[in-house]
């Protein structure tokens, strides 16, 4: 009989090296001793609560908008009425992401991109529209504003609208963005004030919700666009506390309000769920590991209600394929799973049809069942933490976190994680894994499915892209006009030039937008102040 | 050559002349990838009469942000309708011979794009930060009206010497800090500079760099001490007042009859290096003759010196 | 070089930051010996001047929204330098991507090998 040939080494995509099996002695003795416990219980890594989802399901939570503020509305209602139980509003990236009016030049060159991933909102007015009839005090309501010199003029409108409608702003859930790993590492913009001006806006909207809106997340420490754009999991790991750190550090060395405080608000954090499940499982779970022990060993805080790490996830955006598209749903369920067995709070998953367009009306739908068969039909959602105890779970869980560790410290040697986004020290690294992951693509190494194995030649089956509406722009145009041509011209000239003031000293910038909001001054307005006073970030790479 | 190159050639720099972009941009192009060219186009230009321009070179160390320093000087450079080209390099891969170009991307959306010419140029091998072709480069964008010209050579510090042979004023761009990383290189950069610039002023060591900057600068003997300025590329301070003291640096060697000194010295470079070029070319081919080889055997085995192995050699030469 | 140096222009045609996918193109076509300009975010002025300032041999466009915004660029570079080839890449939908063809644009959608654009690169600019 001849002989089999060793089995191929296998790693997972943090570059652990897989055993083929686990036994008990494989998990870390110092692990071992704090495994076995109850979720709810620090260091929390099984989870936020003992009956889990029994006590609360994750909010299925999908980012959705295109067109204008009303087709946006649309889309929302549609999903809300379908089952997701939370919502997002995102804003055209042509304008929001530069804070630009549509009448920019490089906007105009791009008007039928206008709307496009988001609906257009460059007032309060457009804001109203878009949020009309939503339930914005039962529900859990994610303004927009991902990129961080936006995030301002998101928050503030959202707030506007809610408090013209008559609701408490203490009483309202929900949360912002205002994403320094998208805006500074992922999804690099033309224009953007630099990490010290939005690390200053960041402080600022933590302060604000800290004495405006107590049940507000003010910004979400992500890991998303870090893990999309090249990092590997330990180094997401890594990444989202050192931005964790950068704005508690900030809070603590301004003094305002108490760290925990901040802490807690911010102790909603998002990661990517990507298709290697386990690992995305061990991944959760080490967060919420090194979530208690940063807090713990840093701050000084031990309060669960603190130090009990909340975790929104996105499955990952680049896994979908553009070849054989309906192959998607499966990797979207793959990662759901993954993420759920990772004991996350909040899911969103990315439609089938990713590849090639925003969601169609099916897609999304299909993102929504896929998380509600999970939640219904698998008897999943009945067990808290139903991996842990696992021999392989709790040792991938172990490496992944002392990784993760190793790549924070690697951060702190840069100076700190503002340091290393201004010298690109964090672009390089994702560019280098995101050169190696597609060789291995390319040369086979790594099978995808449709891709580079088993293609057909044929056009995707009956799936092409969905284009949203073709009229934002148009309307958007006049809607500006409008806006300038009827609001109280002197109270939005009082409140710009209060803002510009502001934004100049060393006051919470929040006020002043929220009186810009009322007054009704435009995005690009406000972009302008942003540019005039904080200049341009100097880019480290090429985009 | 093909035969019909020198009448393309010639063509194409009438044209250039006129002002035709296009031809110059093909001009630049037959310059880089044609060798038979290079000759052709030069003994043309030497019998055209030459159009003058204004050369400033941007040299100093990776991440200085001199292409965000060259942008936002382009608005003021471009005043009183002057017509400004950027000559941007940057380095080849010595194991592909490809390059990723990239300055260009950081002097975009120029409202001024009618009287800016930006052309990004690969090393291809040099390391004097220039390319080899760069003077005669120069020429053509002068001959297409293209009279201020600003060249960002390579930042990799040590070997920058060759743009001071190249242009009317040097601008070294440092930042903050540079003392650290900069000891070893002091010499050569600090004795190139007619105009120092610390950009990102507003990072932290302002103060130490500018006096240490300024002790070094002390050490030097010139007949016109350099100048040394402070910016900040992103939000333009200071972007004003450093076209001025460009300017004014360079009426003042002018005076001083250095721009002449410098040109005289530009054109005996220019000359060893292209010899050299020629000798090492030749060499080559000699060591991988028989005759070489033997040579090269004979010195292995002991059975000649260097000293030796070297005169019988030149006489081949 | 005993080879004549190419040139391409890398442009993207949308307001849209990600940078993961043309990075990667860029980096492949360097190592294959390519000169590659890239400019980033552009307008369609941006790319017509950089496509003949820099007299490259080829133009590479990733879009990754309307291609309308891509077309108009197209289409000044079509007609300044008409012989000069056009390929793109990015989030193209297949209907889109049957009207760049038809344009005389070759589409290379997500998922393509990188082997493909770099033989396509070689062909269009007349290495190969």
């Amino acid at each position: 009989m001849a002989e089999k040939s060793p089995p191929k080494a296998a790693f997972a995509a943090s570059g652990i090296e897989l055993k083929t099996f686990y036994t008990e002695s494989d998990i870390p003795k110092a692990h071992r001793a704090r495994m076995n416990l109850a979720p709810g219980d620090a260091p929390y890594q099984r989870g936020f609560h003992p009956a889990g989802y029994r006590s609360k399901p994750w909010r299925i939570f999908q980012l959705s908008g295109f067109g204008k503020p009303e087709d946006e509305n649309e889309r929302i209602k549609f999903l809300l009425k379908n089952g997701e139980t939370g919502f997002i509003m995102e804003h055209d990236r042509n304008t929001a992401d530069h804070c630009y009016n549509v009448d920019h030049p490089d906007v105009v060159a791009r008007r039928e991109d206008v709307g496009l991933t988001g609906a257009v909102m460059q007032s309060v007015r457009d804001t109203a529209i878009c949020m009309d009839g939503l339930p914005i005090d039962t529900s859990f309501g994610h303004a927009g504003g991902a990129v961080v010199q936006h995030a301002p003029f998101a928050l503030a409108a959202y707030w506007t609208v809610a408090k013209q409608r008559g609701f408490d702003l203490a009483k309202i859930a929900g949360t912002g963005q205002s994403d320094f790993n998208l805006t500074y590492l992922g999804c690099v913009t033309k224009e953007q004030i630099p990490t010290q001006a939005g690390l200053r806006f960041n402080a600022d909207i933590i302060e604000f919700c800290d004495q405006y809106l107590p049940r507000w997340v003010p910004v979400s420490i992500a890991g998303y666009n870090a893990a999309d754009t090249g990092l590997t999991p330990d180094q997401e790991l890594g990444v989202l506390f050192a931005n964790a750190v950068e704005y508690l550090d900030e809070i603590k060395r301004r003094g305002n309000i108490d760290v925990r405080s901040a802490a807690k608000a911010c102790g909603g954090v998002s990661f990517r769920a990507s298709i290697q499940i386990i690992e995305e499982a061990c991944k959760m779970r080490a967060a919420r590991l090194m979530w208690s022990d940063l807090l713990r060993q840093r701050y000084d805080i031990t309060d669960p209600k603190i130090a009990n790490l909340r975790i929104h996830c996105v499955t990952a955006g680049s896994k979908m394929t553009y070849q054989q598209p309906l192959n998607n749903i499966v990797r979207g369920t793959l990662m759901a799973l993954g993420a759920v067995f990772g004991g996350v709070q909040s899911l969103g998953v990315s439609g089938y049809d990713e590849a090639l367009s925003i969601p169609s009306e099916h897609a999304h739908q299909m993102s929504v069942r896929i998380q509600q068969i999970i939640q219904e039909e698998t008897g999943i959602a009945h067990v808290t933490d139903p991996l842990g105890g696992s021999y392989y779970i709790e040792t991938l869980t172990a490496q992944l976190a002392e990784k993760a560790w190793q790549f924070f410290e690697e951060i702190q040697g840069q100076g700190g994680y503002l340091a290393a986004l201004d010298s690109g020290w964090l672009h390089s690294k994702a560019s280098d894994n995101q050169y190696k992951e597609f060789m291995d693509t390319e040369s086979g190494e790594q099978k995808i499915i449709g891709v580079n194995c088993f293609r057909d030649d044929e056009s995707p089956f009956h799936v092409d892209g969905f284009m949203g509406t073709d009229d934002a722009f148009d309307v958007a145009t006049s809607r500006l006009q409008d806006v300038l041509r009827t609001r109280h011209e002197t109270a939005a000239a009082s409140a710009l030039k209060q803002l510009e003031a502001d934004c100049k000293g060393e006051v919470n910038i929040m006020p002043a937008m929220m009186q810009a909001m009322d007054a009704e001054v435009t995005l690009g307005e406000i972009g302008n102040v942003f540019r005039q006073v904080y200049g341009n970030w100097n880019t480290p790479i090429q985009t | 050559m093909t035969e019909d190159l020198p009448a393309q050639i010639s063509a194409l720099l009438a044209r250039c002349g006129e002002g035709d972009r296009l031809a110059l941009a093909r001009l630049l192009s037959l310059l880089e990838r044609e060798p038979a060219a290079e000759g052709f186009i030069r003994t043309q230009l030497d019998s055209t009469p030459a159009k003058s321009a204004f050369v400033i070179g941007f040299t100093g160390a990776p991440g200085a942000g001199k292409s965000s320093l060259i942008n936002a000087l382009l608005p003021e450079a471009c005043q009183s309708g002057a017509k400004v080209a950027v000559l941007a390099v940057d380095p080849s891969s010595p194991v592909s011979g490809g390059a990723l170009l990239g300055d260009r991307v950081r002097m975009q959306g120029h409202s001024q794009g009618a009287n800016v010419f930006i052309r990004s140029m690969a090393s291809r091998g040099e390391n004097g930060g220039l390319t080899r072709t760069t003077e005669t480069a120069i020429r053509l964008l002068a001959l297409g009206g293209w009279n201020q010209i600003l060249v960002e050579t390579l930042g990799i510090g040590q070997v920058e010497l060759d743009i001071v042979n190249l242009a009317t004023t040097v601008v070294v761009v440092l930042t903050p800090g540079w003392g650290d990383s900069f000891q070893a290189n002091k010499a050569g950069l600090t004795e190139v500079g007619d105009v120092f610039v610390i950009n990102k002023a507003d990072k932290e060591g302002l103060n130490q760099t500018r006096v240490d900057l300024q002790d070094s600068l002390s050490l030097l003997s010139s007949t016109i001490a350099p100048v040394i300025a402070e910016t900040v590329a992103t939000t333009g301070q200071g972007i004003a007042e450093l076209w001025q003291t460009i300017r004014s640096q360079t009426t003042a060697m002018t005076d001083a009859g250095l721009i002449d000194q410098r040109r005289s010295l530009r054109q005996s470079k220019l000359v060893e290096k292209a010899l050299l070029r020629h000798l090492e070319s030749q060499l080559k081919e000699l060591l991988a003759s028989e005759t070489g080889k033997s040579v090269l055997s004979d010195i292995a085995r002991g059975k000649l010196t260097l000293e030796e192995a070297y005169r019988k050699l030149v006489t081949k030469l | 070089m005993s080879q004549a140096q190419k040139r391409i222009l890398m442009a993207k045609t949308g307001l849209d930051g990600h940078w993961r996918g043309p990075t990667i193109v860029a980096r492949a076509l360097r190592d294959a010996g390519f000169e590659v300009i890239m400019i980033g975010m552009a307008n369609t002025d941006d790319i017509v001047s950089a496509a003949v300032d820099e007299d490259v041999d080829l133009v590479g466009l990733n879009i990754g929204g309307h291609i309308d915004v891509a077309k108009r660029a197209i289409a000044q570079v079509q007609a300044t330098r008409p012989e000069l080839p056009i390929f793109a890449g990015g989030t193209i939908p297949p209907h889109a991507a049957k009207d760049l063809e038809a344009l005389g644009v070759e589409v290379y959608p997500p998922g393509s090998q990188l082997s493909d654009i770099v033989d396509a690169a070689e062909r269009l600019t007349g290495r190969k």
